[in-house]
């Protein structure tokens, strides 16, 4: 009896229930699972672990002291202008290169295999081959950067430029607008909502070659900074350093969400 | 649109796949041995590799991580996935934090990995897993938000048991979205096995390619690469075919 009656419960929607009791709203059950999720850590640690392991309440004593030491803003700011100047590389190059892969098919054919491949291929593995071409610098991050990006901008744009329905081209020809036109004010909006979903994937794949790069490379960095604290036994204040990588993974999520609705109210993808 | 595979197909593909080759080549002539290897270089190492038995056995020590590591990650993130697909206030209360995971860069943990656990087998699956893990749980439960309350009260209407529940609703109807979690898993599990093997202890295809660059034996680099593109790509194919099977099976949500 008692098992129907929570598995009612369960069943039931979460919104439009009026009467649902103050500790039930789900910023109260998240607020709780938080503090049970950083309780279960914190007692973890004490009685497990030794004692240099990072735990809340140590992170929390040095979170805002490692926030204002100009060193790791300086690590901050390098990881992110890598990651930034990466993607706009990505996205300026993908986009030409995946508009001209679905709308012209010997560029298709002549180009898939080598798309298709480099894709599936995790990039830390190229590393070594771009330290040794770009040096033990900050170019080899940024060579990974775009590596590991560029081609789910491509793949996601060409899939975009091949499914503009067909009937948006017939109309643009009927009014005589000439091929470059077309692509520009016709199949460049429509695949929009897939060269986002794209720039969604690659700021993911992103951000971990730029972390990956600067283990490898030795370069300043959030992922240096991470490498050099874990190593010299100060894992709190590089979880700190961990804990803003995921704020702007989190972040970035949230813009290309936002931009996707305000601008693009229009683009539902299915699937 | 619907590609015809005509013959003017395979006669393009054939002649740009010959025209990397053929650029593959030059420029291993043309550039500083310790930057770029002919092909055919690569693949005669590639073949005195197979031969000696190196590459079986390297490629042998890969699989059992990235299998492990795999494994784990689904036999642990599927049945929390269908768990909190069933139990909602659960599934609210956890929510933000298994977003919140699935964004991480798990990578941003292997040097905290590395200074806990030291060297060896099981930090390495744990890196694998780690790396694994969330996208099966975030599908899931994206899944299970979507297991229309109808069908559990249709299902209590006829008085099902709580695991006949399980059976012939929750887990069918899930399932697809576990597979595409699992797609992605592969995919990342990948990313993680070579992290694992170059960042932690140096073994399997990860250590051939760090043993190639650090002897500045590019050929052997390039052909580990190599493999591991043919991998990636393979392993990519078989998610897109798992993910296909079950999605049948998702019926109209929409």
């Amino acid at each position: 009896m008692t098992a129907v009656g929570t598995a009612l419960a369960a069943g039931q929607p979460a919104a439009g229930n009026g009467t649902r009791p103050w500790y039930a709203a789900p910023l109260a059950l998240q607020l709780a699972a938080g503090v049970v999720l950083l309780g279960a850590w914190e007692i973890g640690v004490r009685m497990l672990a030794p004692a240099y392991v990072a735990r809340p309440s140590r992170v929390v004593v040095v979170f805002l002291r490692v926030l204002s030491d100009a060193q790791f803003l300086a690590a901050a700011a390098a990881t992110l202008r890598a990651v930034l100047e990466g993607l706009l590389l990505s996205i300026m190059l993908g986009t030409v290169i995946g508009l001209a892969m679905g709308r012209v098919v010997a560029v298709e054919r002549g180009l898939r295999y080598y798309v298709n491949s480099l894709f599936a291929t995790p990039m830390v593995a190229i590393l070594p081959l771009m330290s040794l071409w770009f040096g033990y610098d900050g170019d080899a991050r940024l060579a990974t950067v775009v590596f590991a990006a560029l081609f789910s901008v491509v793949v996601n744009t060409c899939d975009g430029a091949r499914a503009v329905p067909n009937d948006y081209l017939e109309v643009a020809h009927s009014f005589r607008a000439r091929g470059w036109r077309t692509l520009l004010d016709v199949v460049l909006p429509a695949s929009l909502p897939y060269l986002l979903a794209g720039v969604r994937l690659a700021a993911g794949r992103a951000l971990v070659a730029a972390v990956v790069a600067e283990f490898f490379v030795s370069i300043p960095g959030l992922g240096y900074y991470i490498l050099f604290n874990s190593r010299t036994f100060k894992h709190s204040e590089a979880f700190v350093a961990v804990i803003v990588l995921v704020a702007v993974g989190v972040g970035f999520d949230a813009l290309i969400n936002w931009i996707t609705r305000r601008y693009l109210p229009w683009a539902r993808r299915g699937g | 649109m619907k590609l015809r595979h005509g013959r003017a197909e395979y006669l393009t593909i054939a002649a740009s796949l010959a025209l990397g080759a053929l650029a593959w080549e030059v420029a291993g002539h043309s550039t500083s041995g310790a930057f770029w290897a002919p092909l055919s270089a690569t693949l005669k190492n590639l073949w005195d590799i197979t031969r000696e038995g190196v590459l079986l056995r390297q490629c042998a020590s890969s699989f059992q991580l990235y299998v492990s590591g795999l494994m784990l990650a689904i036999a642990v993130g599927a049945p929390l996935g269908v768990l909190l697909a069933r139990v909602a206030w659960l599934r609210t209360a956890l929510d933000p934090y298994i977003m919140m995971l699935y964004a991480t860069p798990m990578v941003a943990l292997v040097p905290f990995i590395l200074s806990i656990m030291g060297f060896g087998f099981a930090p390495k699956v744990l890196v694998v897993f780690l790396f694994a893990v969330f996208p099966v749980i975030y599908n899931t439960v994206e899944g299970a938000r979507s297991v229309r309350p109808e069908l559990i009260e249709v299902a209590h209407a006829f008085r099902s048991r709580e695991w006949q529940l399980w059976r012939d609703v929750m887990i069918p109807y899930t399932l697809p979205f576990t597979m595409t979690g699992i797609r992605q898993a592969i995919a990342r599990g990948l990313v993680g096995m070579i992290v694992a093997e170059f960042f932690l202890s140096p073994s399997g295809l990860g250590q051939m390619i760090m043993m190639g660059s650090q002897n500045f034996d590019t050929a052997g680099m390039l052909s580990a690469i190599l493999v591991i593109v043919v991998v990636g790509v393979g392993l990519m194919d078989l998610g897109r075919l798992l993910e296909n099977r079950f999605a049948v099976w998702r019926g109209e949500t929409r």
